[in-house]
This record gives structure tokens, C-alpha cells and sequence, in this order.
């Protein structure tokens, strides 16, 4: 499973809105600590015969090193290549052949693992990520590396490197966090550094990396807690605690860039393009809530400022919109994405971009805006809560980038006590030319090449399989 | 290859876990595909609905019986044209009061126009759902269609044209499509239309097309998610039950045809750092029944990471990230015919694209030879059958569901019934099944890619006659 959007706007829902029913507004989480350090959150719900194992590993391309960037994601693909009881690609097919899904992702942040599984099959999955966590350097070879080695591989040239705009994420990337820095490099990597990866590199990160404390296990669905946590005790419960790691570099940068940095790329694209980075405040503070409810109101959705002044009056843009990727180590970034109208030129979009934010700054959201921004983030909230291995999801970010999953029933709350004048300010603060870094594509060539207006969205987060 | 490399664990000498033998699973509890309740209001609109306990988010479907092929002549595209104005005002609200109204219910609305007709997509938090229906219902009973609005929703389809053509997947569906149907059927051409159809599409083209082809007694609403304390009767009746129109003969339904001769189409992407590619014929679709035999053998042979294809292609060569096999229904009729794409799909690196086609004949010749394993078939039904309950979870899956059956003249219950005919298919009929969708030399290539790296080692395989296009 791939993030829909670089947009994580995920909120609990509270009383006055749509949700006022039980089901999301009654979710609840116990948590528990096994003698090796692995956390485990448990939620029940019986409404439907299936259960989702989700665990995360607090791992991601930010604790990288210079000259193996993709190393976070490339292990990933390994763990899906056998254990010392699972042979070959045995993660895979003994879930699917038990009626379950499974995948697994990397961002900038963690690392995740997860199987939704009819609830009969719960056990199964505990097992099998018992045995990776336990084992997988039992099962790792230089067979299975060179083979993911190259899946990974062409995973960047479908996914970036054959799709017009396809890097586009990757170069706004490296300009809004400086050369050095944790966040600098996007988690697919670069072909030379995935070259350069050894054995022994991935042998070592997982020795680092791949401890029972540094991870945390959400099982939520039509399971017995009781019983859930006794299997969780059994497979889990003797695997070695070790503690090597190390803490990530440090990601903190002053709230603003300072100077508008920019780039203009000549290539094979079948439109102009105007993209931008702003730093925005870290995951976890009001403020970041509050600049989620900005970027919405500004290009969140086709009654967003910059939707209706581009595509609707100006006409200058196919599409128009803001994106917001939640960071908690590094400042968030917001993520301007603009595809021009045939025959127009970028100044003119980007004067209208620069116009409409300084009065957005200036008289902050109009009230019919603050309830349509939070209404859509609400939805998309709600999205999220509809299956299980959505929550179990949440439930493991609260806990693995926060300390604590019952924040998880808290979060919508916070976004709704966030005030117009907030919104305003945050804008005020952050939503200007010296605080971004401008990507502006201009088409050479015949026009030939591109991908849709969203080939790029997925770029903060890798994954092992389609 | 695995237990040569426990050795390798030894030198670390650390303390390893306690292992336990593979769990056995629990008892499964039944679970069925939803049944929907059928009536028809009084305007002669159909409707489905379904209660999803917990699915606070509702999903509303709606099918309209305005299909590609009743667009007129040189208009390709005025039914996508019209989806997408359904969403530009009505006779109350202004294009952006009515966007902005949708967006207040927290609600999204999503329509696009295919072969079999227009649907629209609604979802929204079910406290909001009288106001979103009310919203929807508008939309179709009193469409604004103001020329300004469509005039812009033309100009920005003819700027979206360049970057479907530039995109590798979108390239090749349509070079596949106008290489499969003769240059009369509408299925050969690009379902939105092309510059020269869509630069001719006006506000009165769009609102001819409506009055023709939209009207309650051919459209269908399917609703689904928690109704706990929703009036769905009153709200339907205040809403799209208000909706009139009149009656309409069923309109016939053109045969598909398809030249399936063996041959490879390569779209030139000169530089290109990977090939797509897109094989495919057409073949039976639900009514047929050999559809649950067809399912099964074609997840056997590409259906997921530990299928036939990615074992080799993807699991032991590093070629691709994933290739992917499948069948999607194209249209069917109410008397049972109809037909699906079967196809098989991917993107690999440009130096290994011959080594991969060959492979990937080499698989399908092998398959034929020898047929598909008792085990092969058995981990596919569990899947299959298993992941029900997982794949249907959201209201807006159950929904997607029930509107595709009704698109293609399927009972209520196929769905449910499916799983019990996959689970009584057995290993010879799967073979049978996907041998006869794939046959090795009924398939027709597209290869979008660097034509200067490929044409040579894609005509040393001799898969057919090698025909390279300009993209």
C-alpha cells in the first residue's frame, strides 16, 4: 500500500462533527511493554472477521549515511526474502495463501511492515515478523541482494526516472534541506549509492537498526487482547534486546530558509511547470497543525484559493494545488505543485501564487473556509479509520515519532481548536518567497515525454511491492 | 539458496530467539460479500443500497446508461466532458458555490465517462449525507452546463492531452486499444477523445449528449456505509427521487471485435531507461462461464510478487519492479455477451528488454506444456476467497462492486457467488482457462520505449511482425 498524497492531514474525529457516532469516536488502545523493549499497542473491533499486524521500525533514510542513501528501503525489500523458518519468498506466500495483504514501506522517518489478515490467520503474522525481527540474517544472502539490488533499482526508473516530472520531489528536496543534512536525500536513494551497498552494509543495519526496542508492534481488528498478547509474549518475547543505535543526526533548522532558492530544469516535459518547498513547522506542534489547515484552504481541493484563481479564472494551470508532508525530525515541508496551461509563461502563475498567499497572510481564512478545510481533513481522517490497517498505522506513528498512541485520539481535537488568526499567522510566518525552494520545469524537445499531473506525489515513501 | 547462508549468521555469535513451530490457523469466522436491497422509485431510477456497520464514510454510486459509443461522430470525449460539468453549477448554485458547498459536507465527487457509461463517485461522512445527496441530485436533475465552464473544461482536457501521450502506461493502453479494434469501433480510439474531437466540444454538444442519455429510468444509485440513523427513504425521495425525466428504449449494444494476430507495436521513446510494456487480446468477461477459471488462472500466472511471471522476471532476474497479469471487463450486454482486455503488463530496464519478453515466452509456452500445479490453484483460491472480507472492508469498495454489476447486467449476488464457483474450480479447468486467454501466439505487443535499443532483439524473438510508431 502507497500514501494516496504527500498530504498526511490526518485527524481523530470529535464531537461536534461529522463523527459523532461509535465506531471511530470510541476507538480505544491499550499499550504494553515486553521484557525486550518491543511496545505493543492492542485495539478491538468486531464489526468484521479481519485483524492487521502493523510494526514499525524507527528506521528510516534519515539515519542513512553519506554514500549508501536507499539503504533503509533496499533492506526492507531483504526482509521479504526469507528467515531462518521461511524459506525464500515465504513471507509473501504463506500470507496471501492465508487469505491476508501484505507490504511494506520506507520514508524519511520508519520503516513499516504490515499484513491484514483474515482475524483466524492473526497468529500467522506474529509469527512471521517474529522470525525476520529474530532471524533474518540466518536467511540474508548475496543472491537475494543482488536480485533486490536490482528490483529497487527498476523501482526508481519506473517510478522517477521513465515519468516526466518524475525526480521533480527529489530536487525540492535536496534545495529545502541543505547538503549534510539527514533530510537531504530522498528514501529510493541514487543508483550509485544502491550499487555501492554490501552484504555487509545491510548485515549491519539490521544488527543497528532491527531491535525489539526500537520497534512497535499495533494489532488491531476482530482479536482477543488477552490472547493476541500471550502469542506476542511467545514469538516475540525471546528475541534479544540490543541497543546499538545511534540517534539520528540532528534535523533541526531555523523556521525559515532565509533566501528564495530556485532551479530551473530544461528537460523532456509536455508542460511548463512551477513547483515549490516551503519549511514549515515540525509534526506535532499546533503550529503544523495550523499550517495544515492553510495549505488546504489554499490548495487543498477544488474550492481552494489557488485552484479557483489559476484553473478557474486566471485559466493559466491544468492543476494547481498544496501538499503537506508531516516531518517530525525535520521541519514539514509544504509542497506547491502547479502544471501550466499551454502557451503560459511561469512568471505569470508564479506572480499570481506570490499575490494570492501575501493576502491569505494578510486576512487570514474567511470562517466558510476554516469549516471546509476542516471538513476535508476530517474525511480524510475518517479514510484512514475505515479499515484496520489504517489505524493500526496511526497507532504506530503516534507511538514510534511521538512516544505515545493515545495521542492518536486526541489529534482531531487539537486541529479544531486551532483559530482562524493561527492559520493567518502561521502563513504570515512561513507562506513567502524567502522561506521556499522554487522548481520550475521548462519543456525541450518535441512533446513527448511526461506522466500525470501526480507521478511525483509518492516520492517520500518507498515500498516493496506494486 | 537460504540454508547455504546460515553459516553466515554463526561469526556473529550472538544469543538467537526461541523458535516455535508454524501456528495453525483459528476457526474462521463466515463472512459473506454484502447483499444489497433492489427497488425503483417512482421517476424509475433504480436503487441498491447496503448496510456497512461501521463505515462511517458513505459511498454513493451513481451508473448512468450514457455509454462511449452513443457519442456522436466526431465528439469523442463530450461524455467525459460532461462528467466532469455535472460538478459546474446547477440551477441554485454557481460553479464555485457548488464546489464549495461539497466541500463543506466534507464530501469528494468524482465522474469520468468508460465504455459502459458515465459514473459518479460520491463519498462523504454519512451525519452529512441528506445534504450531499441533495447536492448530487441537483447535479443531475438540473445541470447548469454554462458555457464559460465548459468551454474551460475543454481547454483544460486539450492541455491534459500531451501528458497522457508523455505518460509510458497511458501510451501504451492506447496504442494497444488502436491496434486490437478495427478504426469504426469507438473502443479503438481514447476514451476522453483526442485534440482534433475535444477542440469541438461545446456547452450545446455537452447538453445534447445529457438530454439524450441522462435520465432516471436508466440510471442506477448504489448507496452504501453505516445508515444508523439515517432516513434514507425520505432522504432519497427529497433528493434523487425528485428527479424526473422520461423513459428510453434500451439502447443495442455493438458486438466487440478484435484482431489478436501476433505482432509488436514499439512506441518510440528515444533515451527511454525502461521499456513498458502491455500484451494483451480480449477475451471472456463475467457472463461467460469460464470467468472463475479465467480469475484463477490468471493470478496463477501474474496475479501477485509470487506469480509465474514475477518468480522469474522480477523474484530471479531483477528485470522489473513488477509485472502484472489481468483481465478488466470492457462492456458487457444484457443478453450475455460482452468482452474483457486480457493483458499482461510491466515496465522493465531497456537492456533487458528482449532477455524479459523471452522469459515471459517462455512462461506462457511453459504453462501451456504443462499446465498449473494442485498447489498453485489451491494457494490461489485461498487468496482470493481469503481476502474478501480485507478487499471489501471500505463502503466505497462494496459500492464500486455493485455499480460495476449493474454496469454490466449482473445479478445482485455475482459477487457472492463468485467466491463459492472459484472455490469448486479445480487445476485442469484453471489451466484450461489461462491457457486459452494467453495463447502465446494470439497476443499483441505494445513496447513503449527506446526503439533503437529494442526493435533488433524483439524481432530475434520472433513473437510477431515488429512495427515502431513516433510517440
Amino acid at each position: 500500500m502507497r500514501e494516496k498524497q504527500a498530504i498526511e492531514g490526518t485527524y481523530m474525529p470529535m464531537g461536534h462533527t461529522a463523527a459523532q457516532r461509535a465506531g471511530t469516536g470510541g476507538l480505544t488502545a491499550t499499550e504494553h511493554r515486553l521484557a525486550n523493549g518491543l511496545r505493543v499497542v492492542l485495539s478491538e473491533d468486531h464489526l468484521t472477521p479481519v485483524a492487521a499486524v502493523c510494526l514499525w521500525y524507527d528506521v528510516g533514510s534519515r539515519h542513512e549515511v553519506a554514500g549508501r542513501t536507499g539503504l533503509a528501503h533496499l533492506f526492507e525489500h531483504l526482509m521479504f526474502q526469507g528467515s531462518a523458518q521461511v524459506k525464500g519468498n515465504g513471507h509473501f506466500e504463506l500470507v496471501q495463501g492465508a487469505g491476508g495483504s501484505l507490504n511494506g514501506t520506507t520514508s524519511f522517518e520508519r520503516t513499516n511492515y504490515f499484513e491484514t489478515m483474515p482475524a483466524h490467520q492473526v497468529e500467522l503474522a506474529l509469527w512471521l515478523e517474529a522470525d525476520r525481527m529474530g532471524s533474518l540474517l540466518t536467511a540474508l544472502d548475496d543472491e537475494s541482494l543482488e536480485n533486490q539490488r536490482d528490483v529497487v533499482k527498476n523501482e526508481r526508473r519506473q517510478r522517477y526516472d521513465n515519468v516526466p516530472y518524475g525526480t521533480a520531489f527529489e530536487k525540492l528536496t535536496a534545495m529545502a534541506y541543505p547538503e549534510g543534512h539527514p533530510y537531504h536525500h530522498t528514501p529510493i536513494g541514487s543508483m550509485a549509492d544502491l550499487d555501492a551497498t554490501s552484504l555487509e552494509d545491510a548485515r549491519e543495519f539490521f544488527r543497528t537498526y532491527y531491535a525489539p526496542g526500537n520497534a512497535v508492534l499495533a494489532v488491531v481488528g476482530d482479536i482477543d487482547s488477552g490472547q493476541t498478547l500471550a502469542w506476542i509474549e511467545k514469538y516475540f518475547g525471546s528475541i534479544p534486546a540490543h541497543d546499538r543505535k545511534q540517534p539520528p543526526r540532528d534535523g533541526r533548522l531555523p523556521d525559515v530558509i532565509g533566501r528564495q532558492l530556485r532551479q530551473v530544469v530544461h528537460e523532456e516535459v509536455p508542460s511548463r511547470a512551477l513547483m515549490a518547498a516551503y519549511r514549515l513547522p515540525h509534526d506535532g506542534t499546533r503550529e503544523a497543525d495550523a499550517a495544515d489547515l492553510a495549505l488546504t484552504v489554499l490548495g487543498g481541493g477544488e474550492s481552494s484559493r489557488l485552484h479557483n484563481r489559476l484553473v478557474r479564472h486566471d485559466r493559466s494551470a491544468v492543476a494547481a494545488g498544496f501538499g503537506l508532508l508531516r516531518l517530525a525530525g525535520a521541519p514539514s515541508l509544504g509542497w506547491l505543485d502547479v502544471k501550466a496551461s499551454a502557451g503560459v509563461e511561469v512568471p505569470a502563475i508564479e506572480a499570481a501564487v506570490d499575490e494570492e498567499l501575501a493576502r491569505f497572510a494578510l486576512e487570514g481564512p474567511t470562517p466558510q473556509e476554516m469549516e471546509r478545510a476542516q471538513a476535508q481533513l476530517e474525511r480524510e481522517w475518517l479514510d484512514r479509520l475505515a479499515t484496520v490497517s489504517g489505524r493500526a498505522d496511526e497507532l504506530c506513528r503516534y507511538a514510534v515519532l511521538f512516544g505515545d498512541p493515545q495521542l492518536a485520539l486526541t489529534a482531531v481535537q487539537r486541529v479544531l481548536e486551532v483559530t482562524p488568526e493561527e492559520v493567518r499567522a502561521v502563513a504570515q510566518a512561513r507562506l513567502h518567497p524567502d522561506n521556499r525552494a522554487v522548481l520550475v520545469y521548462e519543456p525541450t524537445g518535441p512533446q513527448s515525454d511526461a506522466a500525470d499531473a501526480q507521478a511525483d506525489e509518492n516520492a517520500q515513501e518507498q515500498e516493496t511491492a506494486q | 539458496m537460504t540454508d547455504a547462508a546460515v553459516v553466515g549468521a554463526t561469526d556473529t555469535a550472538e544469543p538467537t530467539m526461541h523458535f516455535h513451530p508454524q501456528p495453525r490457523p483459528g476457526t474462521a469466522t463466515p463472512w459473506d460479500f454484502p447483499a444489497p436491497a433492489r427497488e425503483v422509485l417512482p421517476n424509475g431510477l433504480t436503487v441498491l443500497r447496503c448496510h456497512r456497520p461501521g463505515q462511517q464514510v458513505v459511498a454513493v454510486e451513481i451508473s448512468l446508461a450514457a455509454p462511449l459509443d452513443a457519442e456522436p461522430a466526431g465528439l469523442d470525449g463530450v461524455a467525459t466532458i460532461m462528467a466532469r460539468a455535472f460538478s459546474e453549477g446547477t440551477d441554485k448554485l454557481s460553479a464555485e458555490d457548488f464546489t464549495a458547498e461539497l466541500e463543506r459536507c466534507g464530501a469528494t465527487l468524482d465522474a469520468h465517462a468508460d465504455h459502459p457509461g458515465v459514473r459518479l463517485s460520491l463519498e462523504v461522512p454519512a451525519s452529512r449525507l441528506p445534504k450531499a445527496l441533495g447536492l448530487l441530485a441537483d447535479a443531475l436533475r438540473a445541470p447548469a452546463f454554462p458555457d464559460n465552464e465548459v468551454e474551460r473544461l475543454v481547454r483544460n482536457r486539450l492541455d491534459e492531452i500531451p501528458h497522457e501521450l508523455a505518460n509510458p502506461a497511458r501510451r501504451a493502453a492506447m496504442a494497444l486499444s488502436a491496434a486490437l479494434f478495427p478504426a469504426d469501433s469507438r473502443m479503438s480510439r481514447p476514451r476522453q477523445g483526442t485534440q482534433e474531437t475535444v477542440e469541438r466540444i461545446d456547452a450545446a454538444s455537452v447538453r445534447a449528449f445529457y438530454e439524450a442519455h441522462v435520465r432516471p429510468a436508466t440510471a442506477t444509485a448504489v448507496v452504501v456505509g453505516d445508515l444508523t440513523g439515517v432516513d434514507l427513504d425520505q432522504a432519497l425521495a427529497d433528493t434523487l427521487g425528485a428527479w424526473t425525466g422520461s423513459p428510453a428504449q434500451p439502447r443495442p449494444v455493438p458486438p466487440v471485435t478484435a484482431d489478436d494476430t501476433g505482432r509488436v507495436i514499439v512506441v518510440d521513446r528515444p533515451g527511454a531507461v525502461q521499456t513498458q510494456l502491455l500484451i494483451g487480446r480480449t477475451g471472456a468477461d463475467r457472463h461467460d462461464s469460464v470467468w472463475p477459471a479465467q480469475v484463477l488462472g490468471t493470478y496463477c500466472l501474474g496475479g501477485t510478487l509470487t506469480s509465474r511471471l514475477d518468480k522469474v522476471l522480477r523474484e530471479e532476474k531483477g528485470y522489473t519492479y513488477g509485472v502484472r497479469a489481468f483481465a478488466q471487463v470492457l462492456r458487457s450486454a444484457p443478453d450475455g455477451t460482452g468482452a474483457a482486455m486480457l493483458a499482461i503488463s510491466g515496465s522493465v530496464d531497456t537492456p533487458n528488454t528482449g532477455p524479459a519478453l523471452a522469459d515471459l515466452w517462455t512462461v506462457l509456452r511453459t504453462l501451456a506444456a504443462e499446465g498449473l500445479t494442485d498447489t498453485e490453484r489451491d494457494v490461489a483460491v485461498q487468496n482470493l476467497v481469503g481476502v474478501a472480507p480485507l478487499k471489501y472492508e471500505t463502503a466505497a469498495a462494496v459500492a464500486g462492486t455493485l455499480a460495476d454489476q449493474v454496469e454490466q447486467h449482473l445479478a445482485d449476488d455475482f459477487q457472492a457467488r463468485l467466491y463459492e464457483r472459484l472455490a469448486e474450480t479445480g487445476t485442469v479447468e484453471a489451466t484450461a482457462a489461462v491457457v486459452a486467454a494467453f495463447p502465446a501466439d494470439r497476443l499483441v505487443t505494445v513496447l513503449v520505449g527506446d526503439a533503437a535499443e529494442i526493435v533488433e532483439p524483439v524481432k530475434a524473438l520472433g513473437i510477431g511482425e515488429v512495427t515502431v510508431v513516433s510517440a
